[in-house]
């Protein structure tokens, strides 16, 4: 739906009537203690797996986020494995354990103290669902015309499926969330177009010899709405859309960020 | 097919409103008690003694249209009495035996005075001439001044269509809904938009009538421009507080905007050629003096322009939206009209290959006014309703189409009866809702599946009295009484929800059970206490109530927005609202003063959860929070009514905030709409025969928004961190529009043109719409705020022509 009406606003612009403009302004906010961040991956690769600590900044500070060290780490499943993960680096607040591959199907359980209080999470490891192909999709707005980047596969009949996609543009990240879920979808085959935000097209186009690189994830349902909730409030925000607010983590007491254990896949396409 | 559909509804309607009514002992008992009040009424004129009444009905003397709100005054030597003519043009007026001078006067229009001697019940209809400039004078003689001091209604607007012209807007395509965001406790639902807000409450509290039927979307093209063509507008009436007890469904406001009836004397052509839209108005009598009829379409010609594009692309787009009001009338006699009206508009977006979205509302009303005797006035209206969109995505692999619909069939029956001291109203109306909430249907293979939301049906009765009594020549009082039952109606199996949105139970009900029901009383009351001729105080407290919701937390409606009605889940929203005036007009009536006092208690307000599933969601209950609410403010408003320059100045300050316990922490939260100032100067300048210039100024602090009070970082991405609620403002929004009209020269001949030029945000300041946050580009370690607007200066040219 969100699609729909990003779609009416282009026509509304493309035909002239909305002649919006943008300006950077100075603006007063309040600023809050510093919180707790947490981003936990489990995938279903054998490979280092990583739990990044950081903080919080004001927001009128530069955009460093200070690392947390010195902090518990552990990873339990529900056949009774334990995984401690330690510090890569010391200050760097990042933590590994590995090599370390997830099984799908089991709830995987992290357990963070940072100064005596302990954080924990729960996440349960979908089945796999295979993407088959990369494809590129040109959309045409007035004379100008886009390439983007879909994604097909074939969604599994009557189990609730969630997808988080990732996309870089010759190794870089664009700065867009894309989660979708099955409940209208269920057990089709998908093509999953990956828009641009109207402002990202002028960094983020594709031109001829680009390579983009797609990252496809099955997540569970609290992950998909943590990333569901961020991706309604990053655009059109105050005074445009929907109030924002912090997605709802999955961490508990009141730490930001998630406890994500998610499929992995990656596939590559390169704009002819 | 749809006529074959609408038959097989209306059965099946009329069965479930005879079962409903059915079990229904209070509405069997009402129905009894009204019949004997009519029968008493009827009978009571009749045992008067020495009195007689004189009734009638007031026109315009070149149109033959009905005027709303004339001024009918008897007068003899041992006293005087006044009325108003109902939205009919009807009036009813009792005196003893004897001799009386009668005035009649309506605003911009020449009074007349008749002499008459009443010795038996007198039938006087009156046309009126529309006055010139030079007659405004003799208007302002006409008694018809000090009304705004003197009846007990508060917060009360009567829009002056022919205002309409004067004032400068969006792509200078007057708007009614535009001119009321210029009045005090009237919020502006965004820039260019026809949103609005009245005293604290939602975009969706606000009742929007069309010839008594209700519009759900008021809006084209995502609410820049109004549903509501002003050629074919008579009159608008917005009650923003002391709801008379003839309303009810909606707690903020009324909007009662009436359409023409139709030239009864003359075949007449008006129209005009705008920047966005060309209109047409073609009226005429069918049989002189009888019947009448009134066509008036509005077409946007954006795509037009697309198709002479160069770019084929852009030639296959849709953009446009249209406007259709038809009104007929056949007068039998004196005492019996029947008027049939109906609008339909639509709007059409689409790209080509890829999609298209078409939304539209349609309404039909047959009324039927009676008139029992001279003090007993009748109208019966049945009217039909619908509100529509459909969404069409054409892509090979994920094609689909959404279908949505609400519509209501609304049986309606008001009573008013004349005495001296008292004017009473009293009337019954039935009214049946289906919500279709969404229907997804495919073509050939699709990422899409086939869904059916079930439909949802709900009853909604009323029975309404009030009196207004004027108790001496100081004091008035209108006090009345709405009694509202609400029914939600099977068939339709209805769930109920833990905290965490899963299902509890579902219980299955049958075509025409009721599933859920509420029952509620409205007490209406109003006093106004008359020092002098011009100084008067008033006070008002009613109760409103609301079963119709949408679910929506922007400012400016989206044609998907979605409608629920009271359930098990969704009680219904109350609102109670108490509210203390004074007016003065000072000057004879050149300058008119008021200044209001409210403070609104809402409770059941409905916002949805965090990431809330609304659209093809079955469970769609399931995401919404419920709370309270309350708003309070002050509005001051002075105005010219009269002479070279008029216009007017309107300030509201105010405060409207909601509370549920999932959000904020529990407490109080400055609702998006809470604006502290609203500041609105309008001006209008007759500056030659000629040329009239006008100009109006808005000011008013910033929407309430949620700004980051920290940041961190997801995915190596900027992320950011909320604690308030609304906590923090948009920037101050500040705008000059200026428009001139200049009249087409006095040829003697039939033909009338006009131009007008306007000229909107001319000083092309940048108002805020929405504030996003990023990186710096060319700096990443740092964040910047980014403000989006939507119009600059923006100039418009539009010719009107009339014969």
């Amino acid at each position: 739906m969100k699609k729909l009406i990003y779609l009416l606003c282009l026509t509304l612009a493309v035909s002239g009537l909305l002649t919006s403009c943008q300006k950077v302004i100075d603006i007063d906010v309040n600023t809050s203690p510093s919180q707790l961040v947490i981003e936990g991956n489990i995938t279903n690769i054998r490979e280092t797996q990583f739990i990044k600590i950081s903080r919080s900044v004001a927001y009128a500070a530069t955009n460093v986020y200070p690392a947390v060290s010195g902090a518990t780490v552990q990873v339990t499943d529900n056949v009774g494995n334990t995984y401690r993960f330690n510090e890569t680096a010391t200050g760097s607040g990042l933590y590994s354990f590995g090599p370390l591959r997830g099984v799908s199907g089991r709830t995987y359980t992290m357990r963070v103290t940072v100064d005596g209080q302990t954080y924990t999470a729960t996440s349960v490891m979908p089945t796999p669902v295979r993407t088959d192909s990369l494809t590129l999709t040109k959309i045409t707005f007035g004379s100008k015309s886009r390439t983007i980047v879909s994604v097909n596969f074939t969604d599994p009949r009557n189990v609730a499926n969630q997808y988080r996609f990732i996309q870089y543009i010759n190794g870089r990240q664009v700065n867009r969330i894309y989660v979708i879920d099955d409940r209208l979808t269920d057990g089709n085959r998908i093509k999953q177009d990956l828009y641009f935000d109207d402002d990202d097209f002028e960094t983020d186009k594709l031109v001829s010899g680009d390579v983009a690189r797609v990252e496809i994830q099955c997540i569970d349902k609290p992950v998909f709405t943590y990333f569901f909730t961020f991706r309604q409030q990053s655009r059109g925000g105050p005074g445009g859309g929907t109030t924002p607010g912090n997605p709802p983590s999955n961490i508990d007491n009141g730490a930001l960020g998630y406890f994500n254990a998610h499929t992995f896949q990656t596939i590559d396409i390169k704009i002819p | 097919m749809f006529k074959h559909h609408s038959i097989a509804l209306a059965v099946y309607t009329n069965s479930l409103l005879l079962r409903a009514h059915l079990t229904l002992y209070m509405q069997y008992t009402l129905g009894r008690l009204f019949c004997g009040l009519i029968i008493t009424l009827c009978s009571l004129s009749a045992a008067a003694q020495k009195k007689f009444t004189l009734s009638g009905t007031i026109r315009d003397a070149a149109t033959g249209e009905t005027l709303i709100g004339a001024s009918v005054i008897m007068q003899s030597a041992s006293g005087r009495v006044g009325t108003a003519t109902n939205a009919y043009g009807f009036y009813s007026l009792t005196g003893t035996e004897g001799a009386y001078n009668v005035t009649i006067s309506y605003i911009s229009y020449q009074p007349i005075v008749k002499t008459i001697t009443l010795s038996q019940n007198t039938v006087l209809n009156i046309e009126l001439k529309a006055g010139s400039e030079l007659q405004e004078v003799v208007v302002r003689a006409g008694d018809r001044k000090n009304e705004n001091v003197r009846s007990p209604q508060m917060g009360v607007e009567q829009i002056d269509m022919k205002l309409l012209d004067n004032i400068p807007v969006l792509f200078g395509e007057k708007d009614v809904l535009k001119t009321i965001q210029l009045l005090p406790g009237v919020k502006s639902g965004g820039e260019g938009n026809t949103g609005f807000f009245v005293r604290g409450g939602a975009s969706d509290q606000n009742l929007i009538l069309l010839d008594e039927a209700t519009v759900y979307n008021s809006s084209h093209l995502l609410g820049f421009f109004s549903t509501f063509n002003a050629d074919a507008i008579k009159n608008a009436d917005l009650y923003k507080g002391g709801m008379p007890a003839q309303y009810g469904g909606r707690l903020s406001s009324v909007l009662d905007v009436k359409m023409d009836d139709g030239n009864n004397k003359n075949f007449a052509m008006q129209g005009g050629l705008g920047l966005i839209a060309s209109r047409l108005k073609v009226e005429g009598p069918l049989i002189k003096d009888k019947s009448s009829f009134m066509i008036s379409a509005r077409r946007t010609y954006i795509d037009f322009l697309l198709k002479a594009a160069p770019d084929t692309a852009i030639r296959g787009n849709t953009l446009n939206f249209y406007d259709l009001n038809a009104k007929v009338n056949y007068k039998f006699n004196d005492k019996n009209t029947v008027y049939l009206s109906g609008y339909f508009g639509q709007d059409n977006i689409g790209i080509k290959d890829l999609f298209s979205n078409n939304w539209g509302n349609t309404t039909g009303t047959l009324r039927w006014n009676h008139v029992f005797n001279s003090r007993l006035f009748s109208n019966t209206s049945l009217i039909y309703n619908k509100y529509s969109y459909n969404i069409k995505l054409l892509d090979d692999v994920n094609n689909f189409e959404v279908k949505s619909l609400i519509r209501d069939f609304n049986l309606k029956q008001d009573f008013q009866y004349f005495s001296n001291k008292h004017t009473l109203r009293f009337g019954l109306q039935g009214t049946h809702h289906r919500i279709a909430p969404s229907d997804i249907s495919i073509s050939g293979t699709s990422s899409f599946n086939n869904l059916s939301i079930e439909n949802r049906y709900g009853l909604e009765t009323s029975a309404y009295f009030s009196d207004e009594y004027l108790v001496n020549e100081h004091l008035t009082l209108l006090y009345g009484l709405r009694a509202s039952w609400f029914a939600l109606l099977g068939p339709g199996t209805f769930s109920t929800y833990n905290t965490a949105g899963d299902v509890t139970s579902a219980t299955t009900y049958g075509g025409g059970r009721i599933a859920k029901n509420y029952f509620n009383l409205e007490p209406r009351f109003s006093a106004s206490y008359l020092f002098n001729g011009e100084n008067s105080v008033k006070a008002s407290y009613n109760r409103n109530t609301q079963n119709i919701h949408i679910l929506s937390n922007t400012g400016s409606s989206s044609p998907t927005d979605q409608y629920v009605m009271s359930s098990n889940n969704i009680r219904p929203e109350i609102a109670d609202q108490v509210a203390l005036g004074y007016f003065k007009n000072i000057k004879d009536n050149t300058f008119e003063f008021s200044g209001e006092v409210y403070y609104k208690w809402m409770q059941n307000q409905i916002e949805y959860k965090n990431a809330a599933r609304l659209i093809a969601n079955a469970n769609v209950e399931s995401q919404l929070l419920f709370g309270t609410g309350r708003a309070y403010g002050l509005e001051l408003y002075a105005k010219k009514r009269v002479g070279k320059l008029n216009g007017w100045i309107s300030y509201t300050l105010s405060r409207t905030e909601r509370k549920f316990d999932e959000l904020n922490n529990g407490n109080y939260f400055p609702a998006r709409q809470d604006r502290t100032h609203d500041l609105a100067l309008v001006g209008i300048y007759k500056l030659s025969k000629r040329w009239t210039l006008s100009g109006n100024y808005i000011y008013s602090t910033g929407n309430a928004v949620t700004y980051p009070a920290g940041k961190y970082q997801i995915g190596g991405t900027t992320t950011y961190f909320y604690t308030e609620r609304n906590a923090n403002r948009l920037p101050y929004t500040s705008r000059l529009d200026l428009s001139a009209t200049l009249e087409g020269k006095e040829t003697g001949k039939r033909f009338h043109s006009s131009w007008s030029f306007g000229l909107y945000n001319a000083l092309n300041r940048k108002n805020p719409y929405s504030v996003d946050f990023r990186d710096v580009p060319s700096d990443p370690t740092r964040t910047e705020a980014v403000q989006t607007s939507l119009f600059g200066i923006i100039p418009s040219v539009t010719w009107n022509f009339k014969f």
